[in-house]
């Protein structure tokens, strides 16, 4: 084997390393909620591409503090570089983890799906327990659940099983598949109905293929084998799927792991050609208006509107198409809170020592909402719509929801 | 500046010099040291860091290779918090470092090297980034990594508690004699250029590859090569240990792994001038080709900078009465050679045997003083006080993160960010007269040293010289200027991909946002000092003198 002669050019080094992009400017820090909200985060910058210097196969992770990263990926979407530094904030974490070994807690809250199918069966109970003041105090005392953060609520029927005897439509002129995510199934079935009914209005077929839990719980708590193992068998079951239609989902992080993380952070092998084909659900939609194929025979609907747009959201980069597409009913009056992230991060904002970092983060965006008074603040991600109802006591909904009032239903 | 006197005035700031200075107050007695720029800003701030285990030695220069061996076990006691145990790796490439091997393992085992050969299997499971191309693995535990700047800096600080004194930026531009004896030096302030005398019994030119200029002022001749040495800093460690080419030592031949980055190493051309020490696109990228060869990811990393430093070898021809010592390093008691009482010189040698170097110069020096008392050096650690000497190996773990509910102090900032460097790393340095400028304070707590270059640290540190020495705004900005020029010098030889987009950001930050324009403040206040110090960066300077490490 003989070594090319070496010629340097202005992208020698970018493809293989990117942390050595990294030209320490410093914006990443700037953006970051985390390290704006305490004195106590060294921010992305020193803990990703700073400390990656330090850290070898050998000897990952040698810096404490690690765990208060949230994981909103705003660094990587402000970084002029693409510097991935979540990714190496993650695999420090993940190697800390595996060394250190994992709480009782971040197993579970790795386990989504698992927590789901517990919760649903048990719905009743687990809804009591849940928002017991008694059980929460045992909770936070014994798992580490913060008392005072709302807990989702499960339903006794799940969105597969409402699915199952759901009618086809007669006719269509398209299959689209549809990644419901763990929210939509156990917590929240009306959004995934709703996503149903819409996209049925438009004359498409939706199909729900066999699907694992996209495996973003498991990678912020510090588990990338377990999300590897999700991810590799959504790859299986969803990759021949995506051969023959298009891919939505309606949960803003697992359509982000489907199209980008599979293959990025967890390298998975054959998982660009699923990431090419999942869109989420808005920006479909809002292809679907530029294809001139979307019905706009709206209904009037005379709300204010607040738009929150989650911090994962503008790591898909595709804008915000809810903005777009619900300026296109009559009545809408919509506004964005431009006021960043909410704090919650998923499962970040769950846990009792990063409760009050997370509502301090968003405290900003409390009080904007506040100020603003609306009928609902929208957001496209479930955590995001959970943090905004504890922190500004505001109703909130997925931006589905207004689009279905404007086709009628409800 | 006043006159002043002492026992033995010691010229040259280096490893040699530093050593010979704590040498000499170990002895009791009393001495001086003067270097014309900063403490190890010649040839020992410009060396590649290899601790050699002598396996590099072992088949053409026996005698250096047990001194390697006997000094680098020594060091490892005596000098504990300079050294890395990186281990070694000696690796075959081609069919002729093949052919190499069993006089390698010869050469091993005859000056007592310990030498294992590896399986390729867990020799890249152990480094994984060997190259492909490798073939035969010889594990050489005694290779490691010794920090040039810390162990300077650790030597002088070590004879400062002992009441040496040190005066650097200070150079010796003649002698005091009375008759054939030595009576002292004359000293200038480079930056002032006040001038003074030292009176002494003896001195001690420990200036290695600037030894036959400094003889020269004294009429005697010293004859030293000065060879230059190319190396290229990669912004990270790419291999645990060193790794060394196994055959014949040439060009490119070394990757030391130093501290948090990796040093491609090195060139060998024969130079004029010990400051004359231009870098050639051609060496650089010879360096990094032959890097390749050892490990992967050598293309891909990003080259930080370059720079060169000088080999003080020694022209044995002309030498042989005055030699006491071995090939590689030479004694020259010039009351035997050239009937000058009270002066003595110490050429050639390497940064891994400085201690032997100045216990055989000392022990000259002595017996010309009466002095009896032995060297202790072998024995008396460096680090002889309470508080550890810190280098930077375990900061990352040190920079603890206290829990987000408790009362813990919030985070203490860093000045560096890319080499991890807090304020009361830099501090006490502000504090010691002996530090006169940034690069200074770089050198002893590596501020500047990281991916970005002193692009972020330069406008801290000149933040704490108002602070901390209350120097007023101009002239801090000066500092700054002076400091990111030096950084400058070096990176220029690696200007593509990341380091030029790098170079492009701090232009923007200083030039654009800072207005920071050096070319207009020299315009508007020349540089004040005529002195040129060794390396140092000021005023108009010759844009060909080397780049510091």
């Amino acid at each position: 084997m003989i070594t090319e002669e070496f010629e340097p050019t202005t992208d020698t080094v970018e493809e293989e390393a990117s942390v050595e992009a990294c030209t320490k400017c410093t914006a990443c820090n700037t953006v970051c909620p985390v390290a704006r909200s305490t004195d106590i985060f060294r921010g992305p910058k020193a803990l990703g591409p700073d400390m990656e210097r330090f850290r070898s196969p050998q000897e990952a992770a040698v810096t404490p503090g690690l765990d208060l990263c949230s994981g909103c990926k705003l660094c990587e979407v402000t970084c002029p570089s693409q510097v991935s530094i979540q990714e190496y904030i993650r695999r420090a974490q993940n190697q800390g983890a595996r060394e250190k070994g994992r709480s009782l807690r971040d197993w579970v809250l790795g386990r989504t799906r698992l927590l789901g199918r517990l919760g649903s069966m048990t719905a009743p109970l687990a809804n009591f327990g849940n928002s017991n003041p008694l059980f929460r105090v045992l909770m936070e005392r014994f798992v580490g659940i913060h008392r005072r953060r709302p807990l989702p609520k499960y339903q006794w029927l799940t969105f597969e099983r409402w699915f199952k005897r759901h009618p086809r439509p007669v006719k269509s002129r398209r299959k689209v598949a549809y990644f419901y995510g763990c929210w939509v199934n156990y917590n929240d079935r009306r959004l995934g109905e709703r996503a149903v009914a819409i996209l049925e209005r438009n004359g498409i077929e939706v199909v729900v293929p066999h699907q694992q839990c996209c495996g973003i719980p498991a990678v912020v708590n510090s588990n990338m084998d377990l999300a590897r193992r999700y991810g590799q068998q959504n790859v299986r079951h969803l990759t021949p799927v995506a051969q023959e239609m298009d891919i939505v989902a309606s949960s803003t992080s697992c359509g982000l792991m489907l199209k980008h993380d599979y293959g990025h952070l967890l390298d998975i092998p054959g998982s660009e050609r699923l990431g090419a084909k999942t869109y989420d659900i808005m920006e479909y939609l809002w292809m679907l208006h530029e294809a001139g194929e979307l019905d706009t025979d709206f209904q009037t609907v005379p709300m204010r509107l607040l738009y929150h747009a989650p911090c994962h959201l503008k790591s898909h980069g595709i804008g915000y198409p809810a903005m777009r597409l619900l300026r296109l009913i009559p009545g809408v009056k919509l506004e964005e809170v431009d006021e960043g992230c909410c704090g919650i991060s998923g499962t970040f904002g769950v846990k009792v020592e990063k409760y009050d970092l997370s509502m301090k983060i968003g405290r900003r965006l409390f009080d904007a909402v506040k100020a603003a008074g609306s009928d609902y603040v929208l957001a496209d991600c479930e955590t995001c719509r959970m943090q905004v109802e504890h922190g500004a006591g505001a109703t909130s909904a997925h931006p589905l929801e207004i689009l279905a009032k404007a086709y009628g239903h409800g | 500046m006043p006159d002043t006197s002492t026992g033995v005035v010691v010229i040259g700031g280096g490893s040699t010099g530093a050593g010979v200075l704590r040498d000499l107050t170990l002895r009791g007695i009393e001495a001086v040291l003067v270097e014309k720029g900063d403490l190890a800003s010649g040839t020992t701030g410009r060396s590649h860091g290899l601790l050699h285990s002598g396996g590099r030695y072992c088949v053409n220069d026996e005698q250096a290779a047990i001194e390697c061996v006997e000094e680098g076990r020594i060091l490892r006691r005596i000098a504990r918090s300079t050294v890395e145990d990186t281990g070694g790796y000696f690796v075959s490439v081609t069919e002729e470092d093949h052919e190499w091997e069993p006089r390698f393992v010869e050469g091993c085992r005859r000056t007592g090297i310990t030498c294992e050969r590896l399986s390729l299997d867990e020799a890249r499971r152990r480094e994984p980034a060997l190259s492909r191309q490798v073939r035969t693995v010889f594990w050489v535990p005694e290779d490691g990594h010794l920090d040039p700047f810390y162990l300077v800096v650790g030597n002088v600080e070590s004879a400062r508690r002992r009441g040496a004194r040190v005066m650097t930026h200070t150079e010796v531009i003649g002698f005091l004699r009375d008759g054939d004896r030595l009576t002292g030096v004359r000293i200038k302030d480079s930056k002032t250029n006040e001038e003074a005398s030292i009176a002494c019994q003896s001195v001690i030119n420990a200036t290695g590859a600037w030894s036959g200029l400094v003889a020269r002022l004294l009429g005697v001749e010293v004859k030293v090569v000065p060879v230059k040495g190319t190396m290229v800093v990669l912004s990270r460690r790419l291999a645990h240990a060193a790794i060394n080419r196994c055959h014949k030592p040439g060009d490119g031949d070394i990757v030391v792994p130093g501290l948090s980055v990796s040093i491609l190493g090195t060139t060998s051309a024969k130079v004029a001038h010990p400051e004359t020490l231009p870098i050639e696109w051609d060496e650089v990228r010879r360096m990094i080709e032959e890097g390749a060869m050892m490990l992967d990811g050598v293309t891909t990393a990003r080259a930080m900078r370059a720079y060169a430093g000088v080999r003080p070898l020694y022209d044995l021809g002309a030498e042989a009465e005055g030699r006491e010592m071995s090939r590689n390093f030479a004694v020259i008691d010039h009351q035997v050679r050239d009937g000058i009482t009270g002066f003595t010189s110490i050429v050639g040698g390497k940064v891994t045997t400085y201690r032997l170097m100045a216990e055989r110069v000392v022990d000259v020096a002595a017996r010309h003083l009466g002095v009896r008392t032995p060297c202790t050096t072998a024995e008396v650690p460096l680090n002889d006080r309470e508080e550890p000497l810190d280098q930077l190996r375990h900061r990352p773990s040190l920079l603890g993160v206290p829990k987000p509910h408790g009362d813990e102090p919030p985070l203490q900032p860093l000045l560096c960010e890319c080499e991890l460097v807090r304020p009361q790393d830099v501090a006490p340095w502000l504090k010691d007269p002996a530090v006169r400028d940034l690069e200074d304070v770089r050198r002893r707590t590596r501020s500047g040293m990281g991916p970005c270059q002193a692009a972020i640290c330069s406008y801290r540190l000149a933040a704490r010289l108002v602070s901390d020495r209350g120097l007023d705004g101009a002239s801090a900005t000066r500092a700054m200027a002076d400091f990111l020029e030096t950084r400058w010098r070096g990176v220029r030889h690696v200007f593509w991909g990341s380091q030029l987009r790098n170079m492009q950001v701090t232009t923007g930050l200083h030039m654009e946002l800072y207005n920071v324009d050096r070319e207009l403040m020299l315009q508007h206040s020349p540089p004040p000092l005529a002195g040129e110090g060794q390396g140092g960066g000021r005023g108009a300077e010759p844009a060909e003198v080397g780049a510091q490490r």
